[in-house]
């Protein structure tokens, strides 16, 4: 492994360390009470005790996160290709989602789920509609941003609407999509534990959101810690998964995933 | 004057045929004043002219990229039946792909089937000289390179009608005069017909069988050079008298273009 990558890794992790050890001694030395803040120890005791409700819940709000953002990703390009085909359509419709990007998720949640019968069906439209914006957004400027010397070259050879769409404005939004869909994969999980927190389900079927709220309501900040950890591993686990998509299409081209020669 | 170019004498069939096409942009510029212009086959034609002269706005009017706002630019029946290809200053490529489907790419457009694309794809690459980099993508290519490929695409649908913007305007010298000479005998083995626009008096010289001067916009054909010298051109040409005077006339008649005012 080269120097640099050391650094990148071993960096964050040493200021990882460095920053529990002051947790750890900043509670133990002030004695502050576990209701307060619990030392990093007995949060990750915590998480461990706790594993088979927690676990529970994590596999919820995982799979509400997921459902969400593939239907944001399914709905979101589909709305940008249409746009894409004619101006009308896309000024006619386009305020529309500018409009639910920027009414408050927590303002329309408490109507979509009394509007929506099944509480996880709920969860998901909330989430899908947090992050659909930025696939929208990106991925309509991708398919506007097509090479002009490329778009004469496919008018020249008779390109169908069609082929011009797969073969050129789908391969050239690629980098934008993918840009979308980092910033729409961490909405998609803030989506997904804002609803349930305005949803309060509870029961079998809860999410980590509803976790933190019990918690929360019993004084067992400990569990609320590990609850928290747990959402905040979610989100890194879901960028980083989107980064390795983003790398895997787009390495061998574009100049964003390109190594960096130095 | 010695007929040194039996494969295309002043008669052969006329292949592009410009007649009185002028173009003004939406804007109200005035790309284009009134053209005549004429190409036969197996003719080497060069546009030159100072930038800004409306030769790109012409050739785009002979590919119908764009509509002329007065008389007619239109390619022989012959021509259009049989399909030119355009090459562009910048190597435009598809950056997502390697070479052969890039090259592949007006045959995957016409529907041809892959067994018979493969092969024309691979007699293509070898005509340029790329027949060992087509699993390559375009960023793992010099920028010669890349203007083969953009060439191999262009040859690939067996076309005999070239029209070339510029092509190596953004190439290095050496690089440059590599790939005219390689242009200079594709075209005559294959017995090429080429309109090809330029900035380079040089390559001008180097090239073709007949340079159009323009003048600056709005753009006008003010002056007519055959260059007669067997082609394809043999590399000693570039270091005798004959092309010093012919480049040294048309610079001449180019400072005339840019309304007498020697650059």
């Amino acid at each position: 492994m080269s120097d640099g990558k050391w650094l990148q890794i071993g960096a964050p992790i040493a200021v990882g360390i460095v920053f529990i050890l002051v947790w750890h001694v900043l509670v133990v030395v002030n004695e502050v009470p576990p209701y307060i803040v619990p030392s990093p120890f007995l949060v990750m005791k915590t998480l461990a005790q706790d594993w088979g409700l927690l676990s529970g819940s994590l596999l919820v709000t995982l799979q509400v996160t997921g459902a969400a953002l593939a239907l944001a990703v399914v709905l979101g390009v589909a709305l940008s290709i249409l746009f894409v085909q004619s101006r009308l359509i896309e000024a006619s419709l386009l305020p529309y989602a500018v409009i639910l990007q920027v009414t408050p998720l927590v303002a329309i949640a408490p109507l979509i789920i009394i509007w929506v019968e099944d509480p996880r069906t709920a969860l998901v439209i909330c989430a899908a509609v947090a992050s659909i914006f930025p696939v929208i957004a990106n991925t309509t400027i991708g398919l506007r941003s097509v090479d002009t010397g490329l778009l004469d070259l496919f008018r020249m050879y008779g390109a169908s609407r069609m082929q011009t769409l797969i073969r050129l404005r789908i391969p050239s939004a690629a980098p934008y999509f993918f840009a979308g869909l980092r910033v729409a994969a961490a909405l998609a999980l803030i989506g997904a534990v804002v609803a349930e927190f305005v949803a309060g389900t509870g029961g079998t079927q809860s999410g980590l959101a509803y976790q933190i709220l019990q918690a929360g309501l019993q004084l067992n900040i400990p569990r609320l810690f590990a609850a928290l950890i747990l959402i905040t591993l979610t989100g890194i686990a879901l960028f980083l998964l989107v980064t390795a998509l983003a790398r895997i299409s787009l390495r061998r081209w574009h100049e964003s995933e390109l190594p960096q020669e130095r | 004057m010695t007929n040194s170019r039996p494969s295309s004498p002043r008669t052969a069939p006329v292949a592009v045929e410009v007649r009185a096409a002028e173009k003004v942009f939406a804007n109200g510029v005035r790309a284009l004043d009134p053209i005549d212009l004429v190409v036969r086959e197996g003719e080497f034609a060069t546009i030159i002219g100072p930038s800004g002269c409306g030769k790109s706005t012409l050739l785009r009017l002979i590919a119908g990229l764009t509509q002329p706002t007065g008389g007619s630019a239109r390619l022989s029946p012959e021509a259009q039946s049989a399909g030119f290809a355009f090459v562009f200053q910048s190597p435009t490529l598809m950056p997502w792909t390697n070479v052969a489907t890039n090259v592949r790419l007006p045959l995957d457009l016409a529907g041809i089937a892959r067994t018979a694309a493969k092969r024309k794809v691979q007699h293509a690459l070898e005509l340029v000289g790329l027949q060992n980099f087509a699993h390559l993508y375009p960023r793992e290519l010099s920028g010669g390179m890349q203007m083969r490929a953009s060439i191999a695409r262009a040859l690939v649908t067996g076309t005999r009608l070239l029209l070339m913007d510029e092509p190596f305007g953004a190439l290095d010298e050496i690089t440059r005069n590599r790939l005219d000479r390689d242009l200079s005998e594709l075209c005559a083995r294959e017995k090429l017909t080429v309109l090809f626009v330029t900035h380079s008096i040089y390559e001008a010289v180097c090239l073709s069988s007949r340079v159009l001067v323009m003048s600056a916009r709005p753009g006008r054909i003010l002056m007519e050079v055959v260059i007669d010298e067997p082609q394809p051109r043999r590399e000693a040409f570039r270091t005798t008298e004959k092309f010093a005077r012919l480049s040294t006339g048309l610079s001449g008649m180019l400072a005339t273009a840019m309304h007498g005012a020697p650059a």
